[in-house]
């Protein structure tokens, strides 16, 4: 491979992020260009390319009278535009009798009417027009979003404004999610998967924590409509929420509706996050447990509860974690356990971090009954390995060269763009975070690295839990401490 | 080369002025689109979008399940797993010393499948001095397969796209179709060029055993221990007697194990020619510069004879089908009738169908079944299962809520499809289905690889990317006589399959139609 070749493809994108006018010319000069190439390919191997430049547009920062800030992009290529809302509320604030409070609010404000329209208008006048809006709220935040052709832009933006200011909740639809929601929960115990996800969590943080726990048929049962109202009037506030505007439409007419329709909306007293830590003696505990299933695979988790995202060996502990497990096929539990052995589809490992609470960092693999054993041995020889030894040169390289590469994906598009800034304010982290970690990652060293496994990645406080059927499970499961069965409940 | 100057322009206009139009007519997708044919048959589709210095790829080849043979179900989906094996450079520290290798994994390889499937056969009857030859043949191969994997550079392909920061690389395999996707900076192309031009003409199937074992793994997982997997496995099966579309894509696990690497290679050489291939780019990509480059790489490889033909077609099904899966897991149904495939006008007709029962909380079966009645938590449908490239099934599927039972469900849905044939659909409920599938072709173009798959899609599927215009301008066509008329014709009792996932140890058997007081 020629440089001089790949440079100017490289020179070509560079201004490709640049509109029209340039491309054009150059797209037109090229005509004679490809003529000179040289198109001996060569080895992949061995290709070199110019790095991967970009800039992306600056999205603009406004905030409302109300405290109601607002991201706003401009995007005209196609005749859309999408409007998101980031909502300070969550189901950690959820009562611990009415668990499922915060999610079932969300639910009903899509579904229940409001802004003066009945829940069927709502329904009928949206689908007609092929205009979408979802609101969920979630463990540590509520989300919303309205995505509609440019032309019905305004109509589309009434109907949002008036399920996220005054929902309805008529009571007709609240008694059917409700029945939905139980019909969840009887059916939460159907997939290996989904109770194995589930058990683990409860394992790392507690069956009451508000990471872990979950809604039980009585605490639906008991959610009236009054609780919905009064988790809406207390928890979502125009200053506690954050709207992200992309697409087909003009910041001033954009602001101008966004004033008419939200800047009303009196300010109110705004939830702090706060999530309580595991104690160190619940963390420091290994775990093994089991669920009796009637399955073909063992499904399991193995792992501990890890550091936040503003913990300072976050980008080494990332970087572990991807040349352990979290990179898929370049991982070594994915070359070990099933390339080279052949014994899982999907395996590898995760590290999840937030700002609110403390985060988790297991593997995971499913693996018929008689290959469990050696399965669980591989995670934990791996681990041992990452911590005894330094990973490669060449591990590292690699590592550092996919996050750097593949940067420019981070800022695809403009939602995406949008919703970095807005996730990153929303969590308190400076609006440059993501090229910091950038940095911090460039300059990471192999000691780094073994030093961040060494001090976050703990052989001795490994919880597993593992769901498959039969005596030969436990079995397999006891070379590694003391196993105890989870016995579900028929009700999840 | 029908690279057309007039494309090329014409998308600059676009990208300088907002298609506003775009819903009102979808000529801008036409116009943007840019097709080249190689020599060899390859066919290529781009379209240029500068914003982001990247591009997504998706190469999809016109060969899937329905290809196999008896006895080699889930061959197809095999070797898009050994795709990624590498090839005689990539993947290999010396391909010359490793090829007599594997050469001789695969001989002792059939023989150990061979005596393996005997002794299961035979069971306890089986000698000792079977048994001895057994562990002999066992020993002999893992020590080949010890020695073979020294040549191995365990996932080099995907090492070498990581590294150059791709995202995305993956694949998936239908009864219809074989793709494989990827997104990276566009700056990089002639290394995807080098890598994908290679797979395409020297794969070599190392490590071919333990894929094997990796991909039942998969079955388990997909299949056996998901209770929606099964029930569709069972559902399809029972629905397709003669037709291909019976056999689960992943195949049976007594064939998946008995699949050779000779088997898998000839099934490459017969179907994976660039003739049966689309590969479409979506981004930051000049088509002056990537044909001279696909021409150069892809253009060397010689076009495959045509496979050999589908010949076997569905018998009429001449009366009603119910089949049962039993399972640790709450009650769910499952309904399908035959139907004609694309190019069919009713094909357009089941599309409106399928938006009027399910789609959206103003759906019928939705505001009946979930809304009104309370009878199912979750309702469904789709218009081509299990694939597209032959007469397929239109579905409905459906969960029950507690304590309503799928009998109950079952007959009401019925109702709901009594009903389409009794009263002519509205004129705003038709143009409530137009208007959401407009706005799906708008969504549809917003990233580059959800619009790089629709348009290898198309053109795998129909033969032309620009059948997805062709059907949305046939479904406007559509009347409520439409409606009425396919609903009558293939919406019947003696046209359907019924498959009911029962909780394991629940006495209650499944109610027979007639009990339900419908009568379709």
């Amino acid at each position: 491979m020629k440089r001089g070749k790949v440079g100017r493809m490289g020179m070509r994108n560079q201004v490709g992020v640049m509109a029209g006018v340039m491309i054009l010319l150059l797209a037109w000069g090229s005509a004679s260009y490809s003529a000179e190439l040289d198109l001996e390919v060569g080895d992949p191997r061995t290709m070199t390319f110019d790095p991967v430049e970009f800039s992306t547009p600056e999205p603009e920062r406004v905030v409302l009278d109300n405290g109601l800030v607002v991201y706003l992009l401009e995007d005209h290529e196609l005749p859309l535009i999408t409007i998101t809302a980031t909502m300070r509320t969550g189901s950690w604030l959820d009562p611990a009798e009415k668990v499922g409070l915060a999610s079932m609010t969300g639910a009903v404000m899509r579904t229940g009417g409001g802004g003066g329209l009945s829940a069927e208008q709502v329904d009928a006048e949206l689908e007609q027009f092929a205009g979408d809006i979802h609101i969920g709220i979630g463990r540590q935040s509520g989300s919303a979003s309205l995505d509609v052709l440019s032309k019905d832009l305004n109509r589309g933006l009434e109907i949002f404004a008036g399920l996220l200011r005054s929902p309805a909740f008529e009571p007709a639809r609240l008694e059917l999610a409700k029945l939905q929601a139980i019909e969840g929960i009887r059916r939460r115990q159907d997939s290996p998967g989904s109770i194995v996800s589930r058990e683990f969590s409860k394992a790392l943080y507690g069956a009451d924590h508000p990471t872990a726990r979950e809604s039980s048929v009585e605490s639906i049962k008991r959610l009236t409509r009054q609780d919905l109202v009064a988790f809406h009037h207390n928890t979502i506030h125009p200053n506690g929420m954050l709207l992200g505007v992309t697409g087909d439409f003009t910041k001033h007419e954009m602001l101008a509706s966004l004033r008419k329709l939200f800047g009303d909306w009196q300010k109110g007293a705004v939830p702090e996050l706060k999530i309580p830590d595991v104690s160190e003696a619940d963390m420091s505990q290994p775990v093994v447990r089991f669920v009796d299933k009637d399955t073909s695979q063992t499904h399991i988790r193995v792992g501990h509860l890890s550091i936040k995202e503003n913990d300072p060996d976050y980008v080494a502990l990332a970087i572990v974690n991807d040349i352990l497990g979290g990179s898929s096929f370049r991982s070594r539990l994915f070359n070990d356990v099933r390339t080279k052995r052949g014994l899982a589809y999907s395996v590898g490992s995760r590290l999840y971090t937030g700002m609110h609470d403390q985060g988790v960092w297991m593997m995971k693999a499913e693996t018929k009954l008689t290959s469990t054993q050696e399965v669980i041995e591989r995670f934990v020889a791996n681990i041992t390995r990452m911590r005894e030894e330094p990973v490669t040169d060449a591990e590292l390289a690699e590592a550092k060269e996919a996050y750097v590469n593949s940067f420019v994906f981070s800022f695809a598009s403009s939602s995406a763009i949008v919703s970095r800034l807005i996730e990153l304010e929303y969590d308190g982290l400076p609006k440059d975070f993501l090229q910091q970690l950038r940095t911090q990652v460039i300059q990471l060293t192999k000691d780094d690295v073994q030093a961040a496994a060494k001090k976050h990645l703990h052989p001795d406080r490994l919880k597993i839990i593992a769901v498959g059927s039969g005596d030969a499970l436990v079995k397999a499961l006891s070379t590694f401490g003391e196993v105890k069965e989870i016995k579900l409940t028929p009700e999840g | 080369m029908r690279l057309s100057g007039l494309a090329v322009f014409s998308l600059y206009v676009v990208i300088l002025s907002p298609i506003h139009s775009a819903y009102a007519s979808n000529s801008s997708l036409a116009e943007r689109v840019v097709e080249h044919r190689l020599a060899n048959g390859l066919t290529v589709l781009m379209v240029e979008r500068h914003q982001t210095p990247i591009v997504s790829i998706n190469i999809t080849f016109a060969v899937g399940g329905i290809d196999e043979q008896v006895g080699q179900t889930g061959i197809a989906h095999l070797y898009e797993h050994m795709a990624f094996k590498g090839t005689r450079t990539i993947g290999t520290r010396n391909y010359e010393e490793e090829q007599p290798l594997l050469d001789e994994l695969a001989l002792v390889g059939n023989e150990l499948d061979q005596r393996l499937r005997e002794f299961d056969a035979n069971g306890a009857g089986e000698t000792d001095e079977t048994r001895a030859t057994i562990e002999s043949l066992q020993e002999r191969f893992t020590d080949l397969q010890a020695k073979a994997s020294e040549y191995v550079v365990g996932n080099e392909m995907a090492l070498l796209y990581q590294r150059h920061g791709s995202v995305g690389l993956n694949a998936s395999t239908g009864k219809d179709l074989t793709r494989y996707m990827i997104s990276f900076p566009s700056n990089r192309l002639p290394l995807w060029a080098a890598i994908e031009s290679d797979r395409m003409a020297h794969p070599v199937l190392r490590e071919f055993y333990k894929e094997r074992g990796v991909v039942m793994e998969e079955r388990r997982l997909r299949n056996d221990d998901s209770p929606n997997g099964l029930l569709f496995e069972t559902f399809t099966s029972a629905a397709f007697r003669a037709h291909g579309y019976g056999i689960p894509t992943i195949g049976w696990g007594s064939d998946i194990l008995s699949l050779t690497p000779a088997d898998t290679e000839a099934f490459f050489k017969t179907h994976y020619g660039p003739n049966r291939a689309t590969i479409a780019l979506v981004g930051d990509i000049n088509p002056r510069e990537v044909i001279p480059l696909i021409e150069e790489t892809f253009g060397k490889i010689p076009a495959a004879p045509p496979p050999p033909p589908l010949v076997t077609v569905e018998p009429e099904q001449r009366g009603e089908r119910r089949v049962e899966v039993e399972f640790d897991a709450e009650p769910a149904i499952l309904i399908g009738y035959h139907k004609p495939t694309i190019r069919h006008p009713d094909d357009d007709v089941f599309d409106v169908i399928d938006a009027l029962l399910s789609e959206g909380l103003t759906s019928r079966l939705h505001q009946k079944l979930v809304r009104d009645k309370r009878l199912a938590a979750s309702v469904g449908s789709d218009a081509s299962h299990p694939g597209a490239r032959a007469p397929n099934l239109f579905v409905v599927t459906a969960t029950p809520l507690a304590p309503h039972t799928t009998t109950e469900v079952e007959a009401a849905i019925y109702e709901e499809i009594e009903r389409l044939k009794r009263e002519p659909v509205s004129q705003k409920e038709l143009e409530k289905v137009l208007n959401n599938l407009d706005a799906d072709l708008v969504r549809g173009l917003r990233s580059n690889s959800g619009l790089a798959s629709q348009l290898a899609l198309y053109q795998a599927l129909a033969g032309d990317w620009q059948y997805v215009l062709t059907s949305r301008d046939n479904i406007a066509k559509v009347t409520a006589a439409d409606v009425q008329r396919v609903a009558t014709q293939y919406l019947t009792k003696s046209n359907r399959t019924v498959a009911v996932l029962v909780k394991k140890g629940s006495a209650k058997p499944v109610a027979a139609t007639p009990a339900l007081g419908v009568r379709p």
